[in-house]
Formats: structure tokens, sequence, C-alpha cells
């Protein structure tokens, strides 16, 4: 295996449940070192993938390589590199959280001849402000996670598979999680992020995946993802801008406020035309100009909204781009 | 304002006094409907078992004679022991024979349900946070507890109902059997309020089902020393609830009045339990919460370790309880030596043999061996929990692989099936031993024997059941039950029922030899033990080939 060879490597996966397509040809690649966000709304496969990921469960068609080797096969080597973090962490109810923790260490340094390092253990309870003396049956979802966690964090592996890890911890945490993340990325290690909040992707991830009916229909960097999407401007301009509504590349233009105060034109821009737009409004005198790249919601929403306008919700996305 | 503030505070009104019941009616409904499988069918269990007993002892001693020699069990010490004061027992009828002999066994029942029922709707509700979620609704503070006492209360009467109802049919005289009725409901009175206090108590649902259970323990203990003592309890006997019932000596002297002591009792712990809750936060404890390790013991780090850990509590839960009956039936060795002559036909031949003392010890080896199996099954669907519930997915995800989970399970399993069995051999040679008066000491090793070499079956139950585990998951556990509760039906009325062959060679505690009163013969131990091994082959060869908790 060489240096730069993918961590993670999925060509054309499969997966049925009965009638239900739950992997239906995903592709997804990983680089060493990478921080990979796995974005996509409940059920579009991301837990699968992981389960996957993790030799639990076998694809029906397509490859799966994690570290070049199969991981239903060889699930037990390509386990002492990685660490999993599951979306709904249930624990033994009489064990206590360090318990818990231990345990998994414990089984992860089990044949490595060496026993792991308690106090990379003890520094991230402290950080996560856990009470390893309690028993787990009596932790909220927050503390469960916290426990998994820690014991993901805590021990020396390459990967870390983390599927929704914070979606019970609050803000405080949240940030000493992106932390974390941050020098986990700093150490080499490559992460698959499975995630709800947008800003944490953000904030964390290299590069973004986004996943529908168990395919991904987005990959790229952020900056990557945005040059495909559309830019809204906010321009006020010495002559009208009209002329810019019949560009092709120029959507939703509209026009706010009167002649008195100033005229503001609003429209979106195909994210590769930006360029050729600004030229065109330099000759118009531009006053002042505002331009939000689409946000992550944004990008989201351009792959979902039609799953929520037939569910009767409007998006602003949506209004914009009707 | 601050005038009436004050009057508020002093003479609340009625308004204000019935808001923190506010929404009971809303949250009775709920439980009805979330309990109506679960309620039913205690009730109509504990109903049945009343109506079943009831009738069944007309037809176990018919005559006066036969009611004179099995009634005698429950005359002795020891029969006192087990299951009451034995009123009217020098003087038995079917119905003496009923009450004293098998009424305990309905307000063990009611008193279970009643504690487990109000457990689950208080505290586990509390420790899940759904309690939170309802709560935060338009509900008043007491109108959970309310609720399910109402439902526990009303199970309980149906329940006395349906007792009453079995024990008329029997045609037996309508006071005492609305006294054992009675007597069923009171005990289930006294264990509601009980769990009404033990939920304020815990903060988690095991704990306070367990303060609960321990309770009724400890009042099954007393009133054991009591009713041992001397016919009709001594002083003892009035300290446990259990025998406040009994003491009601229904179809003998027919008193009311010693239950006005679980009533009563019933009433102020009910207050108890009230008062306590207004004096704790949602979802937090009187008994603060006990500290654990903040470190694993290494044994916990290794697959074998985390099965022992996950397998231990319910192997020690049923070692316990078997030890405990496998002395009982050892001490009734002695009664089985003087009752040989006179026993009734019917209980003749259920038991192999000649000497009834042996045949009857064989017999229950046989029968504990069933209960043994059962632990097997039940620790194999704890198994399939463990999976289900995403536990061993996650264990998995650590460097573990599934033949060493799964390997470790079963290694934990079985060693804690066999201690249970050497346990029980243990249990009835020491019972035994203590009971008979000559030669007590000479059948220990052969009792101790009887129950070990029933390990075959088991064995064989547990490769079945795990052969399903690994490749058909979801009928595990309902095979496996099948298979103990037919070995069941088979080792209580096998005899009886007359089945064909081909049915009763079905039966996988059938074949075995009724060692001590029979040779060993080791074919079916050869048979039985292959099946087991087979199984448990199949079930790993299985388990590494699908795939973990598919949805």
């Amino acid at each position: 295996m060489s240096e730069n060879a993918p961590v993670i490597s999925a060509v054309d996966l499969v997966k049925e449940f009965g009638p239900v397509r739950a992997l239906d040809d995903l592709n997804l690649s990983i680089a060493p070192g990478e921080v990979h966000g796995f974005l996509g709304p409940n059920g579009a496969g991301k837990s699968t993938t992981m389960r996957v990921l993790l030799g639990l469960l076998r694809p029906d068609s397509g490859t799966i390589r994690l570290f070049g080797r199969d991981p239903w096969r060889d699930a037990v080597e390509l386990h002492r590199r990685l660490a999993y973090v599951p979306g709904d962490v249930e624990l033994w109810p009489n064990l206590t959280g360090g318990e818990a923790i231990d345990v998994f260490l414990r089984l992860r340094s089990r044949g490595t001849g060496r026993a792991f390092d308690p106090t990379r253990r003890d520094e991230l309870i402290e950080r996560f402000d856990l009470d390893p003396r309690k028993k787990t049956r009596t932790y909220s979802k927050g503390n469960r996670q916290k426990v998994a966690l820690i014991a993901a964090l805590a021990a020396e592996v390459d990967l870390l598979l983390l599927d929704e890890p914070t979606a019970g911890l609050d803000p405080l945490m949240e940030a000493v999680f992106q932390e974390v993340i941050h020098e986990a990325k700093a150490a080499g290690r490559s992460v698959l992020l499975s995630s709800h909040i947008l800003s944490q992707v953000e904030a964390l991830s290299d590069r973004i995946s986004i996943i529908r009916s168990g395919n991904i229909v987005e990959s790229g960097t952020l900056s990557e993802l945005r040059h495909m999407t559309r830019t809204t401007i906010e321009v006020q301009t010495e002559s009208p801008a009209d002329e810019l509504a019949s560009v092709s590349f120029v959507h939703a233009f509209h026009t706010e406020g009167s002649p008195s105060t100033g005229e503001r034109s609003v429209f979106e821009v195909d994210g590769d035309h930006v360029g050729e737009v600004m030229q065109r409004l330099a000759g118009l005198g531009v006053h002042s100009i505002v331009a939000h790249p689409p946000t992550l919601e944004q990008l989201l929403m351009r792959h979902y909204g039609d799953d929520l306008s037939a569910r009767g919700v409007s998006t602003s996305t949506q209004k914009k781009v009707s | 304002m601050s005038t009436t503030v004050s009057t508020t505070q002093h003479t609340p009104s009625p308004a204000a006094r019935q808001a923190t019941l506010s929404g009971t009616g809303t949250l009775l409904r709920f439980m009805i409907r979330r309990d109506r499988i679960r309620t039913t069918a205690w009730v109509l269990g504990i109903g049945l078992m009343g109506f079943y007993f009831a009738h069944a002892v007309q037809v176990v001693a018919e005559s006066q004679e036969e009611l004179l020699s099995v009634s005698g069990m429950y005359a002795d010490p020891v029969g006192r022991m087990m299951v009451g004061p034995g009123f009217g027992m020098e003087e038995p009828t079917h119905e003496r024979f009923y009450s004293g002999g098998y009424a305990l066994f309905i307000y063990i029942l009611t008193a279970l349900f009643s504690a487990f029922t109000v457990v689950r709707h208080t505290r586990s509700e509390e420790q899940t946070g759904r309690a939170e979620l309802v709560r935060a609704n338009v509900v008043g503070r007491h109108a959970t507890l309310t609720a399910a006492l109402i439902l526990t209360v009303a199970a309980n009467l149906v329940t006395a109902g349906l007792v009453f109802a079995g024990a008329a049919s029997a045609e037996y005289s309508l006071t005492g059997s609305a006294l054992v009725a009675s007597g069923s409901l009171a005990v289930g009175l006294f264990f509601a309020s009980a769990a009404a206090v033990s939920s304020q108590l815990s903060e988690s649902s095991r704990g306070a089902s367990a303060m609960a259970g321990a309770m009724l323990g400890l009042a099954y203990v007393i009133r054991m020393g009591g009713d041992m003592a001397e016919v009709g309890g001594n002083a003892l006997s009035w300290f446990s609830p259990l025998a406040w019932a009994q003491q009601t000596a229904p179809y003998v002297e027919d008193r009311w009045w010693p239950l006005a002591l679980p009533v009563g009792f019933a009433v102020v712990l009910t207050a108890l339990g009230f008062w306590l809750s207004t004096k704790r936060d949602v979802a937090a404890s009187l008994i603060p919460v006990r500290l654990g390790r903040s470190r694993a013991r290494p044994s916990l780090g290794t697959p074998a370790g985390l099965a022992a850990h996950t397998l231990r509590g319910g192997l020690r839960g049923w070692g316990i309880a078997l030890l405990l009956t496998a002395l009982m039936f050892g001490a009734f060795a002695q009664t089985m030596v003087d009752a040989a002559d006179t026993l009734p036909e019917e209980m003749g031949q259920m038991f192999a043999g000649e000497d009834m003392m042996l045949g009857y010890l064989a017999y229950m080896a046989l029968f504990m061996a069933v209960f043994v199996g059962a632990a097997g099954v039940s620790g194999l669907q704890q198994l399939r929990g463990e999976e289900s519930r995403g536990r061993a997915e996650y264990a998995l995800s650590a460097p573990v692989s599934r033949l060493g989970w799964l390997g470790a399970h079963l290694g934990v399993l079985l060693a804690g099936l066999l201690l249970i069995l050497a346990v029980v051999g243990v249990g009835m040679g020491l019972g035994a031993m203590a009971s008979l008066e000559e030669d007590g000491g000479r059948w220990f090793g052969e009792l101790f024997l009887a129950a070990v070499l029933q390990a075959p079956a088991v064995f064989a139950v547990v490769g079945i059941v795990t052969a399903l585990l690994g490749w058909l998951p979801r009928l595990a556990a309902p095979v496996g039950w099948v298979l103990i509760g037919f070995a069941g039906v088979m080792a209580s009325f096998g005899s009886l029922l007359e089945l064909p062959e081909a049915v009763t060679e079905l039966n996988l505690y059938g074949h075995l030899s009724e060692y001590p009163v029979e040779e060993i013969a080791w074919t079916p131990v050869l048979v039985l033990s292959g099946i087991g091994i087979a199984g448990l082959v199949l079930g790993l060869l299985g388990w590494t080939r699908r795939e973990v908790n598919r949805v």
C-alpha cells in the first residue's frame, strides 16, 4: 500500500434490505489524514455505510477496501487500526463509564504487546467533563456518547468512524469535540464524520460527501461544492442592472427598494460565471455589493429541496430558485 | 394581594389540590393501552393458575385416604416451611388442601405483578426520561403514581375475582374462596404500595424492583421460620405480609381480621410513597447513587471478561433460586420414605422405580435440569439481546473476532450451567442428608451425580438454540422456550398424557436414564452430547457468516 492510497475506498456499493435499497451504487474515497464530512438525513444510508465499513454487513455488490483490505474478511486486523462511535451508543448498564472506556482500550491493546496509555484517557475524561464512576445505566444519551468518544479518541488508531457523534452533546462539549478532532487530524488520523450539524462539518471537514437514498450525489471540498452552486449577489448600481435578468446564468433576479432610496438588485449566479457578472456590474457603477457563497444548508437543500417541497415544506432556496 | 396568598397557603382550594392529580385519567388510559397485553397475560395467567390448582387437587387425590397421605406432606415441618402454616391439615378436604398447599403461589405471583407494574410505570419511566416528557404537559405531580396504583389495584381486583371464580367453580365454600381471593388482593395492595415507596428511594428501576423483590423474599423467609416452628405458625409468622394472607385460614377458621394488616400497611405505605415523592426532584432518588469504579479490572478487557460480566447476573439469579429449590426438594427425602407406601397411584406413575425416595429425587434432578436448560435459553436470549440492542456491534468494532465474541459467551454460559447443575446436585444431596433419619450421607454422591448426569440434555438444548442463533436468530428464543416448555410438560404430566412415542421422543430430557434408580445408559449421553456439539459448531459457523444485527 503506497503512502497516498485511500484509507477508505468504496466503489459501486449496493446493499439491499428486502425491497429497500439502502446503498445504491455508493462511491466514497477518503485519503490518509483527511477529515471527511458525511452529510444526509436519517435513512439516507450513512449508518449502513458505517456498518459495511466495519464488516458487520456484507455489500450485495461493489467493492469496499479499508487500508486496501476487505473489512468483512479482515475485520479483526482492521479494527486494530480504527475506532468507531455508534450513532446510538448502547453500553452495558452495570458497568461504570470508566469501566466501559477501559474495556475498549484494553480490547484494542490486546495482542499488541503494550498496555494502553491511561494519561490520554484521563485527559479526555477531564476535557469532556465525564464522571467515570457512574453506572452507564444512569447516563444520558450525551454522556453515553462521551464514553464512546473518549474510548475512540484515546485509542492509538489511524481511522475514526464517527456516526453522528455529537447528537446529544451540549455546545460546550461540541467545542471540545471540534478541538479534539483538529488534534486527531494534526496527528495524521483520518476521520469519517457523519453528522447533521452543518457548522460542525463546515468547521472540521477537508472534504464533504452528500448522500441521498444510498447514493453520493455530491462530493468534494467545500469550495468545490460552492463553486458548483449559485452565489447570491445583492448590489446597488448607478444605472439599473435589469439587463442581467435575461442572462442565462443569472437566476431569480429581482429588485428591492425604491428609486429615491436607491434600488438594489438581488440575484443568483451560477458558480462558474461569477467573474463574468462582476465585469458587467463594473460597467454599471457599483455603489455597494454583497455576495454570499451558498451555505452548506443551501447545498444540502439543493439536493433535498424536492423532498421537502413534496412534503409541503417551503425552503428559502426553493423560493429563490422558482 | 398578600392576604389572598396567605389564605390560599393555609387552606388550599379544592382546585389546587386537584391540580396535583390533573391528567390522572388520561395517564391511566395511556398505561392501560401500553399494558393491554402484559397485564391481561398476568391477570389471566394467575386466574388460570388458581382455577387449575383448585381443580387439580381433586384429581391428584380423589379418595380420602389419598388426600390424607398427600396432605401429610404439607402438615410436616418441611412442608409447612415450603407452603404455609398448614391449617386444618389433620382433617384435610380438597379445599383445605388447595388453600393450604397452593394459595401461597397465587399470593407470590400477585405480589410480583403488583410491584413490577408500579415500578414499570413510575421509576422506569423516570429513568428513561419519558416521565419528563409526560410531566411537561398538564399533568399533576401525583398523577403518574396515582394512575399506576389505580391500574395495579384494578388488575388485582380482576385477578381476585378470577381466583374466587376458580375456587367457587370447584364447589369450594364461598366464604373460604372469598378469603383466598381477598388474600391475594391484600397481598397485591401491600406490594404495590411497597413498590410505590421503593420507586422513590432508588434511582434505577432495577434497584426499585430489587428492593420490592427483596421485601417479598424476606416475607417468604420470615414465614418459613414461623410456619415451620408450629402448625398455624408462631409469632414470627405475624411479621410477614405473605403470612398475613395465610393466617385467614380459609376453609378452616375463615377469619377476616388478619387482612386488616396488609390493607392497613398498604394505606400507610401509599401515603408514605406520595409524601416521599414530593421530597425529591423528577428522576432523582432519595437514596444517593452509589458510585462505582472509575477504572476497569484487567479481566474485563477480554472477550471472556465481557461475556462473564454480561451473563453473570442472570446465571447467579438462576443458580441461587435453583440451589434453594434443590435444598427443599432434597429435604423432602424423609417425607418420601414415609409416604412411599401411601402415595396415590397417579403420583406413583410419575416416579420411576420401586424405591420411592430415590425415584422422587431422580425425577427432581430431571425437573431441575429442565430449569437449568431454561437458564441456558435465557442466557442465549440475552446474547440475542446484546446483538439487537447494538452492544454486540459496538463490541465487535474493537479488534474482537465474531468467533471470539460468541465463543467467549458460549464458554461462559456452558461453564455457568454446568456449575449450576453441580450446585443443584450438592443442594439435593445436602437437603436429603439433613432430612433423612438414617444413612443420609450415603446418598449424597449419587444425588450429586444424578444432577450432573443431566448435563447432556441441557447441552443439547443449548446446542440447538445456538445453531438457530447462527442461522435463524429470530427463531432461536421461541424454539428454545418451546423445547423447555415441552420438557416441563412432559416431566410433569408426560406419563398421564399417553402421547404417541414419536412425540415423546422429541423431548430432549426424556432419553437419559433415571439415575440413581436405573443404571447409567451411555448411548443417550453420547447422542445428546453429539447434538450439543453439532449445534455449537453450526451456530458458530452461521454467526461468523451472517451479518450482525441486520435490520
